[in-house]
């Protein structure tokens, strides 16, 4: 152990890059899905999921060797140390719908987490996570007529906001083979929606102020998930949960109106990895969630789709004592909960990627960093949207 | 020598046994931070569609006077005819007689002028053909130069005839008038005519319009001398028009001086000599407004009324068919406001022969008006253009003047930054005074009462 504890503050202590690192990811930074999937509901979903899991194509659920998750309750059980993980992610999009097209850019972050090892064998973890978030604009040209005059109106309605859970839990080890895990955790989060009409000055008579409507919500409620994790065989490992929701309650703020009361559907997650030599595993994962029976929504708006799965392999090219450079590939399919009009969506993502594990003993990492490609398409006629996103996680271990 | 240093090369690639290979840990990072700081500057994804945007609502609602304002009155005696430095000539002009009615009064009009002391040197060149100054000139006489704005200048394209008369009578340059050659608190000394006293006529001139924009009239020696008296306070030069029918607009006057340098007697020079006064007086002076609205005018006028706009409405039905009525109106809803006047043909003496200027602001302190300081300008320079054929017979055109920005003041309650409003407006003259001419709108009690008009919007949906 001492070892390892050398290596952790040797590799930390020395490198004022990941210091930098750390200290510009403890900046509070807005997760987003920059989409137009959900504009009559509640966006789309954010991968709460760090560079590793995004990189094998995982869920979320039943990868081996997972120190932080907020989707998998007894993921992060078997730490020793206490342990830190932050995930950056920014992405470039483009989309096209109809005759459109257009682009986006942003910078997210999707999860933050703690794993807190206590007496007992038990873990206390805590994760800030995103969960479904909107942000886009819309524009629109039309006349209208003032004075018996044409006059020229742009309309530009943005929405910008989403929601985030913030997660308590407690993983426990039984033996060496099961591990159990529960968490419960509040829906956090904002909507802004601006609403902004400018009236052609010329045409109207000069000294024309743009209408501008501010409106926000915020969100609240809450959910609970159990979970367990099992290594039945040593080249075997095992996950599943689940994870029930109450009602996300969407409250206006200020001027605004129209509470919104939507119930979150039951979500049922479960994943495998299988390891077939020293170097080489893989992964499957899949999640089981009908949003069709969903409250709250307009009608039309939510997926038939429940099932979204994946899977991915993971190589270790590098293999030292002390670190190793695995590197992995991913492909995933998702189901988004809401429609962009008729069609029920679907996200494609291909991922590769790359950990940097810094410092690891005994099948354990104490500092690493994660890095992930992908290239997604996510399309629900006539909207059909691309992006290309880059993933970093960096952990840390004996804090 | 450090370890480090002491170390052998060893070829990429190749792991050296027992010791740790080595990752590309900090390059990576580097890289992956540059990806993240190019991503740093969001920009979300925007599209044109109409189903994505919040459904609006705009009309447009003219409220009446009643509606949104009172108290509208007008105000005279802002400024002097001494302050405009030009002034007017005019003879009979805008009588009715020359409008082919009854027998009216036309305008009359003339330029005061008062020179100041003459050069006492002067550059001049010598015999020798060099440039000295020259203390001991002789006036010889002298010649006055007037020069007319031939835009604003009303003379049917005639020529105009122009007669300079000096004037005999003590007089006070920044207040004498048409009746009176001293004007001031207190102390009333009338012409012995009206329009300047007994004078003696100095010469004359025909100004014709197509041939130039100025005449000169020969000054002889005698007043050029007499002038050089600058303790008297009768000394002036008055600048009138015997052609009737016409309002000549004099944009500068000056006297200049043929003189005849002792350094080299052969020849003469023209000195300029100063203007110590110039103003003018006319008459008949129009009298205050009844029933009608008045803006500009020497002194100026100005008109004054309260605004109280509505917050909530009731019509019109568009309106209340869309968003239900009574609605609320705060000051997010206007767009766009205005002041709307309509404009009255003005009596023809004092109807504007040119483009004239429009501003709007707020009195601040109510109370002490027609004193009360003004706030700054509501509209942009050069202030609202007012075309003069809009206060020519038909008039009853309409003068729109935006008021957005105090509407919405008004409304909140407060300025933007949070500083009181006043209610009480003022519309006047950019420049004050800025012309004889002065505009003309129909007052409160008429049909075509000042109206506020408005465009509102409205979001239709609040709810997600």
């Amino acid at each position: 152990m001492s070892g390892a504890r050398g290596i952790v503050a040797g590799v930390f202590g020395r490198s004022p890059l990941v210091a930098a690192l750390l200290a510009a990811l403890a900046a509070p930074a807005s997760a987003s899905a920059q989409s137009f999937l959900g504009f009559r509901a509640l966006g789309v979903p954010i991968g709460a999921v760090d560079a590793r899991t995004t990189a094998l194509g995982n869920l979320g659920i039943g990868l081996a060797r997972v120190e932080i998750s907020a989707t998998d309750p007894a993921a992060s059980a078997r730490l020793l140390w206490p342990t830190f993980g932050v995930t950056m992610q920014p992405s470039w999009g483009s989309f096209d719908m109809d005759e459109q097209s257009g682009t986006s850019r942003t910078n997210r972050l999707p999860l933050l987490g703690i794993g807190y090892p206590v007496r007992a064998g038990g873990v206390v973890t805590a994760s800030l996570s995103g969960h479904l978030e909107q942000r886009w604009i819309a524009r629109r040209q039309s006349t209208v007529t003032l004075n018996e005059v044409d006059v020229q109106v742009q309309d530009s309605y943005r929405n910008d906001g989403g929601t985030s859970v913030v997660r308590l839990g407690w993983a426990q080890r039984i033996g060496s083979v099961l591990a159990l895990g529960v968490s419960g955790g509040t829906y956090l989060g904002r909507l802004d929606r601006v609403f902004d009409r400018q009236l052609d000055s010329l045409a109207v008579g000069g000294e024309v102020y743009s209408f501008r409507e501010e409106y926000a919500w915020s969100y609240s409620g809450y959910l609970l998930s159990a979970g367990f994790n099992a290594d039945p065989h040593p080249l075997i490992h095992l996950a599943g949960a689940a994870e029930w929701s109450g009602t996300l309650k969407e409250v206006p703020q200020d001027d605004a109106v129209g509470e919104g009361l939507y119930t979150i559907p039951l979500r049922l997650s479960a994943g495998a990895t299988g390891r077939l030599s020293p170097r080489l595993a893989f992964n499957v994962s899949g999640i089981y969630q009908d949003w069709s029976t969903s409250d709250g929504f307009l009608a039309g708006v939510t997926s038939g789709r429940k099932w979204s799965f994946g899977g991915g392999v993971e190589w270790h090219v590098v293999e030292g004592e002390t670190r190793s450079l695995p590197v992995r590939f991913g492909y995933r399919r998702i189901a988004p909960p809401f429609r962009f009009e008729a069609e029920d969506p679907v996200e494609a993502v291909w991922s590769v990627g790359v950990g940097l594990n810094l410092a690891e003993a005994e099948g354990f990492r104490f500092g690493w960093m994660d890095l992930s490609f992908e290239r997604g398409d996510r399309w629900s006629a006539p909207l059909d949207e691309r992006f290309w996103r880059a993933t970093v996680s960096v952990g840390i271990s004996r804090f | 020598m450090s370890e480090r240093t002491a170390t052998a090369p060893r070829a990429p690639g190749r792991r050296i046994p027992g010791q740790e290979p080595r990752l590309p840990g900090p390059r990576i990072l580097a890289v992956a931070l540059l990806a993240a700081a190019g991503a740093c500057t969001e920009a979300l994804p925007t599209v044109e569609r109409e189903e994505l945007v919040r459904s609006g609502f705009a009309t447009e609602v003219i409220l009446e006077y009643d509606e949104f304002a009172s108290g509208a009155r007008v105000y005279g005696g802002f400024g002097r005819t001494s302050d405009m430095g030009g002034g007017f000539v005019a003879h009979d002009f805008g009588s009715r007689t020359e409008a082919g009615g009854g027998r009216g009064e036309g305008l009359e009009a003339s330029s005061l002028l008062r020179f100041g002391r003459y050069p006492r040197s002067a550059q001049v060149l010598d015999t020798t053909g060099t440039t000295v100054p020259d203390t001991a000139l002789t006036f010889l006489f002298g010649r006055l130069l007037v020069r007319f704005d031939s835009l604003s200048s009303v003379h049917n394209d005639r020529p105009v005839d122009i007669v300079a008369h000096a004037l005999t009578e003590p007089w006070d340059g920044r207040s004498a008038s048409w009746d009176y050659a001293i004007d001031s608190i207190g102390h009333r000394v009338a012409w012995s005519a009206p329009g300047g006293g007994a004078v003696e006529e100095i010469g004359r001139a025909s100004w014709d319009p197509e041939t130039g924009d100025s005449i000169k009239i020969r000054v002889d020696s005698a007043w050029i001398a007499a002038w050089s008296d600058t303790t008297d306070a009768a000394r002036g030069v008055r600048v009138s028009t015997v052609t009737p029918g016409v309002r000549l607009r004099v944009s500068a006057a000056l006297l200049r001086l043929e003189t005849r340098p002792s350094v080299n007697p052969d020849t003469t020079i023209q000195v300029p000599s100063t203007t110590e006064n110039r103003t003018f007086i006319y008459a008949p002076v129009p009298r205050p407004p009844l029933k009608t609205l008045r803006v500009g005018g020497v002194p100026a006028w100005r008109t004054v009324m309260e605004l109280d706009i509505p917050s909530i409405l009731d019509r019109p039905d568009e309106l209340c068919d869309v968003v239900g009525c009574p609605v609320e109106i705060t000051a997010d809803h206007v767009s766009f406001a205005a002041l709307r006047f309509t404009t009255r043909s003005t009596a023809r003496a004092f109807a504007p022969s040119d483009t004239l200027a429009v501003d709007l602001r707020s009195v601040l302190a109510p109370d002490i008006l027609p004193k009360s300081p003004l706030g700054p300008s509501r509209t942009r320079a050069p202030g609202k253009l007012v075309p003069d054929a809009w206060f020519q017979p038909p008039a009853g055109e309409i003068l729109e003047i935006p008021v957005t920005g105090l509407v919405r003041d008004l409304l909140r309650g407060e300025t933007i930054d949070g500083d009181p409003v006043s209610n009480t407006i003022a519309v006047l003259a950019v420049f004050e005074p800025l012309s004889v001419e002065y505009m003309s709108f129909d007052g409160a009690s008429s049909p075509s009462a000042p109206s506020l008009r408005i465009v509102l919007n409205f979001s239709l949906d609040g709810e997600t």
